[in-house]
């Protein structure tokens, strides 16, 4: 009886160990899940920053509203978050929603000298923002989009294959 | 693999830059400055670049896939063997706006003949004129790699038979004379609906959506719907957003644009007066919207049906 009750007990046991085990397993199978996901999203909406701050910068230029002094605070705030990219795609995250090229983990060295070109590129556009001389913002505005396009040119999907194409994730 | 044409466009910046400052030094006659501005309004004619294929800018043989196989752009620097040295000014003119060669074959329509029709005789000849002043680059033409039917060159002249009428711009004379310079400008010089138009099967421009988008735009780009449909083309741009973006290459959501269309505003819609740009803005706001989603993922018979396939 009391050799019964061992067995039992330790049955149970062991059942309980197992479905702990498992339940952690698959619990942090979804923490990666999650994780991943929230790299995509954050990484995507410090984009939509930069973008944002670009287009306000544009849109006091293109329609010369007499907003100049906001726009030294716009061209701090990209050197600022030009400085998060890096961090952003730290975690190599290639399948879901999202437009990243593989190629940023396997060319880390080109992806730091695309980052460290954005960082140059705002850094300037600060000092010319100061300036409030529009030719030469001009000019810094042009190039910074360059470094944009600098690194969308190799590192990111084109359009024709973007997840946010309607009945597509891509390949 | 779209994206190594990308690796070659840093290169053909610096190999176009260092070209035009080269020419404007001997384009000193009116005819080769007017010239450079009439081709800079053509988008810069960078598909006959193919600098990352080792050729020299407007030497040819930049590969243009299509859904009708890929075609090789031809040698347009004045060079008299293996470019366009030899020809007269008529028939640069008929090879232009006739869609026909010095010897008299007919031209694929990947060669947007079917647009710079519309051209005028002068802004044609000024084009030849900035050519002329060019260094000349010495670079055999390629054969296309097309398919059958495509390949032979009697479907060149059947297309052409078939699709095609020379028809000079005619300014509509109820319309503003800025309308009239925008129209002229996207129909026939800047030939804007080369890309933005989708095609018919046998690769002809679908004109009840003109301008509407396209899926398979030259080198397998996507190429957006400009007419001003709120949801599905850029009805929620100001005139000022596409003067700004033709000028810069920057959208109103601060994105970039890229590929062709970077190339093109680069290389040419970016020098445009701004008059020039603000007339674009006018007729593409003027246009009938259509909706048309040209970012939706490729159907069977891309040639139609894009409306009811939502
Ligand atoms: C060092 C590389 C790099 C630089 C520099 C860079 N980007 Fe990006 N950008 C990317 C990548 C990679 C993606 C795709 C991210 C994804 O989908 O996961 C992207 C995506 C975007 C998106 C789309 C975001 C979304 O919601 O899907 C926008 C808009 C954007 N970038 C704007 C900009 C602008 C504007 C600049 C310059 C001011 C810039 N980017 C500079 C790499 C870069
Ligand atoms: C050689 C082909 C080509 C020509 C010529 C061309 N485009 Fe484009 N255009 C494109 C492509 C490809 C894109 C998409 C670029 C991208 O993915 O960033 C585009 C994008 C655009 C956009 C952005 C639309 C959006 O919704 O994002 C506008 C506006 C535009 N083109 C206007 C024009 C106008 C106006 C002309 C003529 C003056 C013109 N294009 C001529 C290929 C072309």
């Amino acid at each position: 009886m009391h050799s019964i009750r061992i067995a039992l007990t330790t049955g149970i046991a062991a059942a309980l160990l197992v479905t702990a085990i498992g339940v952690a397993g698959a619990a942090s199978a979804q923490d990666a899940a999650k994780a991943d996901e929230g790299a995509i999203k954050y990484r995507q909406s410090l984009m939509e920053s930069v973008g944002g701050d670009m287009a306000s910068i544009s849109n006091i230029m293109k329609y010369g509203l007499p907003l100049t002094g906001n726009l030294v605070v716009h061209a701090e705030s990209l050197a600022a978050h030009a400085k998060l990219v890096s961090t952003a795609f730290e975690r190599k995250v290639t399948a879901g929603q999202t437009d990243a090229e593989p190629a940023i983990w396997a060319k880390a060295d080109e992806f730091k000298e695309k980052t460290k070109a954005f960082e140059t590129e705002t850094a300037k556009l600060v000092e010319v923002a100061k300036t409030s001389d529009p030719a030469a913002l001009g000019v810094q505005m042009k190039a910074t989009g360059k470094a944009c396009g600098g690194c969308h040119d190799n590192f990111r999907k084109p359009k024709e294959e973007s997840f946010k194409r309607k009945g597509g994730g891509g390949e | 693999m779209k994206r190594a044409r990308s690796a070659g466009i840093a290169a053909l910046t610096a190999a176009i830059a260092a070209l035009l400052a080269a020419a404007s030094a001997r384009a000193g006659d009116g005819a080769a400055q007017r010239g450079r501005a009439v081709l800079e309004a053509a988008g810069g004619c960078t598909c006959h670049s193919d600098v990352k294929g080792g050729g020299g800018p407007l030497a040819g043989g930049r590969a243009m896939k299509t859904p009708f196989g890929v075609f090789y752009s031809t040698n347009i620097t004045p060079d008299p063997e293996t470019g366009i040295g030899r020809w007269s000014d008529s028939e640069f003119v008929r090879a232009m706006r006739e869609g026909l060669a010095p010897d008299g074959h007919a031209y694929f329509p990947v060669f947007p003949y079917p647009s710079f029709t519309g051209m005028g005789d002068e802004d044609v000849l000024a084009m030849k004129a900035y050519l002329f002043s060019l260094a000349p680059v010495r670079r055999e033409n390629r054969p296309h790699d097309a398919w059958p039917p495509f390949s032979w060159r009697i479907a060149a002249s059947a297309w052409r038979w078939m699709f095609f009428e020379p028809r000079r711009f005619a300014p509509d004379p109820a319309r503003t004379p800025e309308w009239n310079r925008g129209a002229y400008l996207v129909e026939a010089v800047a030939h804007c609906g080369e890309c933005h138009t989708p095609r018919t099967l046998p690769g002809a421009l679908d004109r009840s959506r003109w301008l509407a988008g396209s899926k398979d735009g030259p080198e397998g780009e996507l190429a957006p719907n400009l007419t001003p449909d709120a949801d599905t083309g850029i009805g929620l741009w100001t005139k000022t957003d596409i003067a700004w973006f033709l000028k810069t290459g920057q959208l109103p959501d601060g994105d970039d644009t890229e590929g062709l269309m970077k190339e093109v505003i680069e290389h040419g819609y970016g020098h445009l007066p701004e008059s020039d740009l603000q007339a674009i803005a006018a007729y593409l706001h003027s246009l009938p919207p259509v909706r048309n989603d040209a970012l939706a993922e490729h159907e069977h018979g891309h040639e139609h049906g894009d409306e009811s396939a939502e």
